[in-house]
């Protein structure tokens, strides 16, 4: 460690700090997890980022995202400029490509990136960032909440590290066509879904982790893959069952060496 | 034009277990590594899928270099970029030098390697072609997109294991 701010955090290697620094980490969705995923980042000492977001900032908001205040609310700043504020305020050399927009409008920037982070509110847009990260060979850490049922609420949520040549959310039993199929059909129906501060940041921290782990290795456990399970009512993260039960490590979804831009194959 | 070259940390992995074999005649050993382009916002990604070793019969015994190959490898090469060519796969002449941190071509890699490029873009027009040399702990890249006659080095390297490496050029940082 080359001065004393990360001082406490010198376990994670000697070079931890030049790693951390060279890696270009995506978030996609800078909201109720994406703040919290942003901040922490920032701490720990990331100056590389791509984002994306292209909401503003409203009261409804203000219960669970991080650096937003009723100022805020009332001027209507846009997410990206909070995330980008917090960013500098703690990275004043960083690189952020920022923009006001879905991924998914603006795709090659996140091709730069060795992480993304998605904090997307859909069954679907996780398909597509997953595609994508295995496309253009990019870790993928995926981070959701919901809360099932009114009279006894359940708190439920997951982590999922996604990597290019290991098993997908698919595999892991966290996706499938049925569900996206399911999404599909509520298309603009769904209402808006709860969402609070503290699972959020239960399920940022715990994904940031898993990418602290994936740059510096500081566990030893050359972790490629997870599926973490959050029970907000219980407040804990477990292991699912499935990623461990999952016979091997390839993926038949996503096989190896489909990878770059698609072209059309003569016939 | 920026260039980026990405890899998985399995396909390093395997990359370097085979380089880092000692041969019975050649002081280093040689690869081909195959991969696609994607688009970046202002330049080229290139996506490396797979890795073939050079058998030991098809090196020729020459030392003044470190390792040469023969007319069997380069016409398996040329084979396997032509039979990839509708995927538009190109192939990357790799190899090791045995010291840690940032590499770069010796006076005989930039003598004699980019001497195949032309021959890589005949038989596979549409491909990015190129040559990765790997230290212990980095390494470097030069990229022929199509037909261009100019290699253009790669700003950076990155490994998608873990951990995740980030090999930059000191230049691009």
């Amino acid at each position: 460690m080359s001065n004393d701010r990360y001082s406490r955090q010198s376990f994670l290697g000697p070079d931890a700090e030049a790693r951390i620094a060279a890696c270009t980490i995506g978030i996609a969705g800078l909201g109720g997890g994406g703040s919290h995923i942003v901040q922490q980042l920032s701490h720990i000492g990331f100056q590389r980022y791509v984002i994306y977001d292209g909401d503003e900032v409203e009261d409804s908001n203000l219960n669970r995202l991080v650096g937003a205040t009723s100022a805020d609310a009332l001027a209507a700043t846009p997410k990206l400029h909070l995330a980008k504020m917090m960013i500098y305020s703690l990275q004043p050399k960083a690189r952020v490509a920022g923009f006001p927009c879905k991924w998914q409008e603006k795709p090659e920037p996140l091709r730069e990136c060795q992480i993304v982070f998605g904090g997307v509110d859909s069954y679907q847009g996780r398909h597509e960032l997953e595609v994508a990260c295995r496309r253009y060979l990019m870790h993928y850490i995926d981070i959701g909440m919901d809360v099932h049922g009114t009279e006894k609420p359940v708190i439920g949520g997951q982590v999922i590290l996604s990597s290019p040549g290991g098993p997908c959310m698919r595999c892991m039993g966290f996706l499938s066509d049925e569900l996206l199929a399911r999404e599909a059909a509520l298309y603009g129906n769904a209402g808006p879904r709860p969402q609070v501060i503290w699972p959020n940041g239960v399920l940022a921290s715990t994904a940031v982790g898993l990418a602290v782990d994936l740059v510096t290795n500081w566990t030893r456990q050359g972790r490629r893959h997870a599926y973490l399970v959050y029970d907000g009512n219980a407040s804990t993260v477990k292991e699912s069952a499935t990623l461990r039960n999952l016979a091997s490590g390839s993926c038949p979804h996503f096989p190896d060496g489909e990878v770059g831009d698609p072209v059309l194959l003569e016939l | 034009m920026k260039i980026h070259i990405k890899l998985t940390g399995v396909l390093y992995g395997q990359i370097m277990a085979d380089l880092v074999r000692p041969h019975p005649f050649a002081a280093e050993r040689v690869g081909f590594v195959f991969g696609r382009m994607g688009s970046l916002n202002d330049g080229k990604l290139i996506l490396l899928k797979r890795y073939a070793s050079i058998p030991d019969a098809h090196y020729v015994d020459d030392q003044m270099v470190g390792a040469r190959i023969g007319p069997s490898a380069m016409t398996w090469a040329m084979q396997e970029v032509y039979r990839s060519k509708g995927a538009r796969e190109g192939i990357f002449h790799i190899h090791l030098h045995g010291h840690a941190g940032e590499t770069a071509m010796s006076s005989t890699d930039a003598r004699e390697i980019p001497a195949m490029i032309p021959g890589f873009q005949s038989v596979g027009r549409d491909a990015a072609h190129g040559i990765i040399i790997v230290s212990r702990n980095h390494g470097s890249g030069w990229v022929w997109l199509p037909a261009s006659t100019q290699g253009v080095e790669a700003a950076q390297i990155s490994v998608i294991g873990a951990p995740v490496g980030v090999f930059e050029r000191r230049s691009a940082r």
